[in-house]
């Protein structure tokens, strides 16, 4: 059964070699004809498995669709193919250096956003997010695709399919920051979907509310910062900015409500207070309900004569 | 035999409970309250899968919200209405103090509670005589007016956060936001559930009301069930008809 791919890719390949690199459609074109029909995975020499696979009409529909394959495909280490011609500018390469305990598959395709999103790639480099690949050299910390998805499907943010679309952007952001051993690890907010959820903010946002915010319309995105960072939109008073994007005349009191950090001993206290309250008065209203139910059976049932005998009695004795 | 008797001693056969502005204020008060507790319910478990579809029904999370906020506020006005209309009457005279016919809670209510159980589970032989309102029917009421302080003044703060937010003192802004959503959310389900099973049973469910009593409407309850349910206002009110009574049965 691996023979018939292995041949396939062989005959493309060939195919391939004769088509003209320079000419983009026809490269997009030529790279598809193999890329759209393959299936199964490749293991490189680094041990990383990667899906050969492209979804021409998917690709096609992204916003990338128009571009050639090397336009960020500039470079490959272990290519099969042939190399492409073009010279990979230094800013990218200098990138793709930085990004690599990240970008362990193709450092260079990865660094290839910055040449159309060189400022959104200078922001996400200097965030956090970005920090922690070039400064700490993690494999952990986000950049573009994994908040955006495979860039061979991006499509705008206000189709619903963007994984930064408002109706997904939570859930993004909750692959990581919802996921405990990450927060653990680089010391983040723990539970903040779980205190979002909770929140009218994360309750109205699942129920559909258009107006309601999710992660980044309080913490912003590329140049996102962290909450300790006085820059940050959610640094102590920078709140009052913040929220009075939506609450117009926000104050610092009304700013405290807007929290991820959990319950303090007032909440709590006054939390199991009513629930012993709530379910003493449940056990009252219930047992007084049930008992009152069953005398009235009883009496109807086995009392009635009985008591009309009574009343007699007592009238008579008057 | 009692009508008869009615009938011979000239008893009107209905005596009047609640009037107009009683009915509209109940009217007032379970409308908003039905409608505040369905699309509050749908926000206290926006979790569950259902409560989008429930929230859709209540025209969408917008909606249900400007829904829950118009509900609330006409909640508070018509108890605003109901305690000013009280003082009006208690100022003029139309109600006195008694510890027959007060609503309010007295010592002889928690004693009654007692004796009922005692009667369920039957050691007592007679259920407990009550005066114009048993402790079933105090309890409904006070838990309206706990209900309107807790949910009632947490809500508010909530709807009109940045009106309370200069009210409410420095030190409590660490906590008080936290503390009035657990107040609102938690006593909202304590109503619902009373709601539920107090007063659904006591005026809707037992034998003798079912499918509800029709005092809401009425505003009237019979003579038959003043002097059964609340034997010491009908001495009150007619204090001849014992004696008549014992009279008549002389007589015979």
């Amino acid at each position: 059964m691996k023979i018939f791919p292995t041949a396939f890719t062989i005959i493309c390949l060939l195919f391939i070699m004769t088509v003209d690199s320079h000419a983009a459609r026809e490269n997009i074109s030529s790279c598809l004809i193999c890329h759209n029909r393959m299936s199964g995975k490749v293991t490189l020499q680094s041990g990383q498995e990667i899906d050969l696979r492209i979804d021409a009409s998917k690709f096609q529909a992204s916003v990338h669709g128009f571009l050639a394959c090397t336009e960020c495909h500039k470079k490959f280490d272990e290519n099969p193919h042939v190399k492409p011609s073009e010279k990979v500018p230094a800013d990218i390469m200098k990138i793709s250096e930085e990004i690599k305990s990240k970008a362990k598959i193709d450092p260079v395709a990865y660094s290839a956003c910055y040449s159309c999103h060189e400022d959104i790639y200078k922001q996400v480099l200097s965030s956090p997010h970005g920090k922690n690949i070039t400064v700490k050299h993690k494999p952990d910390g986000a950049l573009c695709l994994d908040c955006h998805g495979s860039p061979h499907y991006i499509v705008k943010t206000d189709n619903p399919g963007s994984h930064v679309n408002r109706k997904n952007v939570v859930e993004t952001c909750a692959r990581c920051h919802g996921n405990r051993n990450l927060a653990v690890k680089y010391k983040m907010g723990e539970d903040v979907l779980v205190s979002y959820n909770e929140s009218f903010h994360g309750k109205k946002y699942h129920l559909g509310d258009r107006k309601a915010p999710t992660c980044i319309s309080c913490h912003g995105y590329h140049d996102i910062k962290r909450v300790d960072n006085p820059a940050s939109p959610v640094f102590g008073l920078n709140k009052i900015q913040t929220c009075g994007k939506c609450h117009k005349g926000a104050n610092e009191k009304f700013v405290a409500a807007f929290t991820h950090k959990p319950a303090g001993p007032i909440p709590r206290i006054t939390q199991v207070t009513l629930i012993i309250l709530t379910l003493s008065v449940f056990i009252f209203i219930v047992s007084h309900v049930i008992l009152e139910a069953y005398a009235e059976i009883r009496d109807a049932i086995f009392r009635k004569k009985r008591r009309t005998e009574k009343d007699e009695s007592e009238n008579e004795c008057i | 035999m009692n009508q008869k008797m009615s009938a011979s001693n000239n008893l009107p056969e209905e005596v009047e409970r609640f009037n107009i502005v009683f009915r509209i204020q109940h009217i007032v008060m379970f409308t908003t309250f039905l409608l505040l507790a369905f699309t509050g319910w749908g926000l206290k478990y926006a979790d569950v899968d259902v409560s989008n579809w429930w929230i859709r029904i209540w025209g969408g999370a917008e909606t249900a919200g400007i829904i829950h906020r118009i509900a609330g506020v006409t909640m508070l006005l018509d108890f605003t209405w109901h305690v000013t209309y009280i003082i009006y009457l208690f100022a003029k005279g139309r109600i006195k103090l008694s510890a027959r016919t007060t609503i309010i809670p007295l010592p002889q209510d928690v004693i009654d509670v007692i004796h009922n159980f005692l009667y369920f589970v039957g050691i007592a032989k007679t259920k407990a005589k009550f005066g114009r309102f048993s402790y079933v029917q105090k309890f409904d009421y006070w838990a309206v007016f706990w209900g309107m302080f807790i949910i009632g003044f947490s809500g508010f703060s909530l709807a009109f956060p940045m009106l309370v937010s200069y009210i409410i003192p420095e030190s409590t802004k660490g906590w008080i936001w936290q503390v009035l959503t657990i107040l609102h959310s938690d006593e909202a389900l304590l109503a619902i559930v009373f709601i539920l099973f107090w007063h659904f049973y006591n005026e809707h469910l037992k034998p003798e009301v079912f499918p509800m009593s029709w005092t809401w409407l009425t505003g009237r309850i019979s003579m038959e069930e003043l002097r059964e349910k609340h034997p010491l206002e009908f001495e009150l009110m007619f204090p001849d008809e014992k004696d008549k009574e014992k009279g008549a049965l002389n007589a015979e």
